[in-house]
């Protein structure tokens, strides 16, 4: 099984709520630490633009560069749903993973140490969803295995498809 | 798998599975108590379970109530940081120094209540109980009980936040239809939005915002911004800051044209309609776009889609209409849409549904609004601003806040001397620089405050309250929920709640009021009589309490019972506005310091400066001192168009200066397409610079005395 985050682009508002609730879940001290950003574009080619907002963490790819490049064994990709996870107590600080990374995911709170977004392992163990998803007001932001995310995303398309045709 | 799927649940885990919920350090002894986040308006404060370990909350999440689903915004979520802030007030403070120095010196609470006593009876005693002002701001739990605590000790002059807040709006539709119904969103086939951003200011409702999008609902934004509504609108207007009410006007007069209108309700329930039809014919689609902006052909279109999508309900806003110099008179143009379509009080439009208990629509109803009044007006002498604001006066049983600075200066016709102020921000007040030397000019200043604010520099006495962590509250919902919370943590320091401070302060002034006497949930309970609720009651359900076999309230009660104006009809023409003389007609007019009002001053000020428009992170103040809320935006940034930033030079990050006639501040330029060209935008409340002292302190809507903050004439230079 691999577990993923799914984000709905229409929904999300670029609220930060997801990236508040990351610090208070991690006790992180100041926002640019946050393991989930949030990033504005203004839309081209609309008049007026439209605004469109991307939340991002740690997509804990099937494949993951992280874990490849990881010279200490920090970064592991667990067999059982697919979480990347990692090893405080391993990491060397030689940053090959924040280079590795296509999403900027690896953060550094503590000068020489990798941490980022861990799918709120220990929630998850206690059946409760990651701290971003719970909070997200729109609901842009879910979880769950990525095929039956895949699922849940084609329904939903459907349904706007049928009704286009009334 | 769905968040509301079985599996990974929204109720709260078993104690064994919280052991290791938080990071770090892993404990166990954790437990979930319930509490509200009272940190923005009263129709959020969404519900919290609170994590509290060893008397401290070590995390927050929604609770997964009716209202807010589980969910949080940025504010909510970093309520640990509001609460353990380091600039928490926490013992009473005495002045030492000069007013202003910050010089404080800590005192027991038994010996602040007897100072405060003993000053604000003697005030009252030399000089009237109206020399001494009662201000109520954010968040608005504590107002029922202040505002009786005011009339009973004899001051008419209660005010609040809400002298800049919403109650020009309300005003407004009181005009018109003697009362005023939010939007029915479940029902609507067709929103309205008029310069509202919930996405950003009451963030609890946009996932119903959403599923109705979903659903096939209809979406027309009018506002001068670009917001997170905007890619989701069928059409967006968007207007030059100031002309609500001409577009309003011209939306009408399509509507009329082509017999779009609904001539039964038209003809039945409204008074004025043919003298609203012809000034509405002066607004022609061209004339319409002459003045706001937007392209006639939009309006037309947005005019048709609101009138013939049955049934269509107006989201407005707090604020953004009514900040201007013609603030009411544009928000009665588009509030009389409304009944215009046939939309006033029916299913899926404006629907009235009489208030519970602070702003939030009922049922159930309660006696907040008898309890507070604990004297007549005739009894106690004239409120401040009474004649310069007679409307407002006549409508609003508050004092207008606006007036606060001029009576303390101008001491006419009776000084004001005191203030006893909970949560007062003198950077509220446009000219907020005078506002600041007005409340230094006080004898006595009593400030209860969360946290040390530069306005409490200009106090004597200083009381520091608690947040709604610490303390018992009555919370209705608009979903028929209501919750008593209890503390979920001891108060920090020697801070209480404002109620206690209130309770405690009537004992010493006010101890002739018998039910001030007995306490707060006694006085709770006496408010809540109607609803056969008692606090009791209520904390025997800790998680709130849903309320849903109260019948519903019916629709097009004006059918049985007339509206509750003058005239017993809905009012294109004001039956109080012609009473003082005023135009009774919605009338347009431009802003007083604005291209059209002032066009002499375009040469030099060839902007128009519109502020007050939120961030998804910050509140007024309220959460500028958190760091995980102020590191989203750390930089106090104006928006400014390319076209507008290329002509003067100016790139991202660069500092400007930023002027209107009254001052000029300096600033970081963000250069954005989410303001037109020719307009300016920039957020409101920062300690550093401050955006209102480029309002003078007296530009005012003449009718509702509410600042004009949403459209001024600026310049921005590139600073060298």
């Amino acid at each position: 099984m691999q577990l993923a985050f799914a984000f709905d682009l229409a929904r999300c508002s670029g609220c930060m709520a997801c990236v508040v609730a990351c610090l208070d879940e991690k006790d992180l001290p100041d926002a640019a630490h946050a393991f989930r950003h949030v990033i504005g574009f203004e839309n081209p080619g609309t008049a007026p633009p439209t605004l469109s907002f991307f939340s991002l963490s740690c997509l804990h790819c099937a494949d993951a560069p992280c874990v490849t490049v990881c010279p200490a064994g920090s970064l592991q990709k667990r067999d059982l749903d697919g979480i990347v996870t990692f090893n405080r107590d391993l990491c060397m600080g030689c940053r090959s993973c924040e280079s590795a990374c296509p999403f900027g995911a690896p953060r550094f709170p503590e000068k020489d140490t990798m941490a980022k977004c861990d799918f709120c392992l220990e929630r998850i163990e206690a059946r409760q969803q990651p701290a971003c998803v719970r909070v997200c007001p729109t609901r842009a932001l879910r979880f769950g295995p990525v095929d039956e995310l895949t699922e849940e995303t084609a329904r939903k398309a459907s349904l706007n498809i049928l009704e286009v045709f009334g | 798998m769905n968040r509301d799927s079985g599996a990974f649940s929204n109720a709260g885990p078993d104690a064994a599975a919280l052991r290791n919920c938080k990071a770090s350090p892993v404990g166990g002894g954790i437990e979930l108590r319930k509490t509200i986040c009272a940190i923005c308006n009263p129709l959020s404060h969404c519900g919290i379970d609170a994590y509290v370990r060893d008397g401290v909350v070590i995390k927050v999440e929604g609770s997964d109530n009716p209202h807010n689903g589980g969910t949080l915004c940025a504010k909510g979520a970093a309520s640990r940081q509001y609460i353990y802030h380091k600039d928490r007030l926490r013992t009473p403070l005495l002045r030492t120094g000069e007013k202003g120095s910050g010089e404080f010196w800590p005192i027991s609470w038994e010996e602040a209540l007897d100072i405060a006593a003993q000053r604000l009876n003697s005030i009252k005693e030399e000089s009237g109980a109206e020399s001494v002002a009662f201000f109520a701001g954010y968040p608005k739990w504590m107002r029922p009980f202040l505002k009786r605590l005011a009339h009973s000790f004899g001051s008419p002059n209660y005010c609040t936040e809400s002298s800049t807040c919403s109650t020009a709006a309300f005003l407004a539709a009181k005009l018109n239809y003697g009362c005023f119904g939010r939007p029915d969103l479940g029902n609507a086939k067709c929103l309205l939005v008029w310069s509202a951003n919930p996405f950003y200011s009451n963030t609890s409702m946009v996932r119903r915002l959403l599923d109705a999008r979903d659903r096939g609902l209809k979406i027309i934004e009018v506002g001068p911004l670009v917001t997170p509504l905007t890619r989701h609108a069928d059409v967006h207007l968007r207007i030059r800051p100031g002309t609500s009410g001409a577009l309003a006007l011209g939306m009408a007069n399509v509507i009329i044209e082509e017999e779009l209108y609904d001539r039964d309700f038209v003809e039945n329930w409204t008074l004025g309609f043919d003298d609203f039809k012809k000034y509405a014919g002066n607004f022609s689609l061209e004339r319409t776009e002459a003045i706001t902006g937007v392209p006639a052909h939009l309006t037309r279109q947005a005019a048709r889609l609101y009138a013939k999508t049955r049934p269509a309900a107006l989201q407005t806003s707090a604020s953004p209409t009514v900040h201007h110099t013609n603030g009411v008179q544009n928000h009665r143009a588009l509030t009389a849409l409304i009944g215009l379509t046939g939309n006033f009080d029916v299913r899926g439009g404006n629907y009235v549904r009489p208030p519970a208990y602070l702003y939030v629509p009922g049922p159930p109803s309660t006696r907040e609004h008898e309890y507070e009044q604990s004297r007549p007006w005739s009894e106690m002498a004239p409120r401040m601003g009474v004649e310069r604001f007679p409307v407002w006066s006549r409508v609003i049983a508050e004092a207008q806040a606006m007036h606060l600075p001029f009576q303390i200066q101008t001491e006419t016709p009776y000084p004001i001397r005191s203030v006893v102020g909970f949560g007062l921000n003198h950077r509220m007040w446009p000219g907020c620089d005078f506002m600041y030397e007005s409340l230094k000019k006080l004898d006595f200043f009593l400030q209860v405050e969360l946290f040390m604010t530069d306005t409490c520099k200009a106090a004597d006495l200083i009381l520091p309250a608690c947040t709604s962590f610490e303390r018992s509250e009555l919370k209705f919902y608009p979903e028929k929920f209501v919750i008593w919370t209890t503390p979920v943590i001891e108060p920090l320091g020697d801070s209480r709640p404002d109620a206690t401070i209130i309770f405690d302060l009537a004992r010493r002034i006010a101890p002739e009021d018998a039910l001030l006497t007995r306490g707060y949930e006694a006085n709770v309970d006496w408010i809540l009589e109607p609803t056969g609720l008692t606090v009791e009651k209520l904390k025997q359900h800790p998680g709130g309490l849903s309320l849903k076999d109260i019948p519903q309230v019916p629709f097009r009660k004006y059918e049985k019972s007339g509206f509750p104006t003058p005239s017993g009809k809905m009012e294109f023409a004001s039956t109080v506005l012609r009473e003082f003389g005023l135009d009774p007609l919605p009338a347009y007019k431009e802003p007083e310091l604005g291209p059209v009002g002032r066009p002499e001053l375009l040469k030099d000020f060839p902007l128009i400066l519109t502020t007050g428009a939120r961030l998804p992170m910050f509140v007024h103040s309220r959460t500028f001192r958190l760091p995980w809320t102020n590191g989203l935006r750390p930089e106090p940034m104006l928006d400014i168009n390319p076209e507008d930033a290329a002509n003067r030079d100016i790139a991202q990050g660069d500092t400007v200066r930023l002027s209107t006639p009254r001052n000029s501040i300096e600033v970081k330029a963000n250069i954005t397409q989410i303001v037109s060209r020719g307009v300016i935008n920039i957020y409101h409340g920062y300690r550093d610079p401050e955006i209102n002292t480029l309002f003078e302190p007296d530009y005012l809507d003449p009718i509702s005395g509410f600042p004009g903050f949403k459209s001024l004439l600026c310049k921005v230079e590139k600073s060298i």
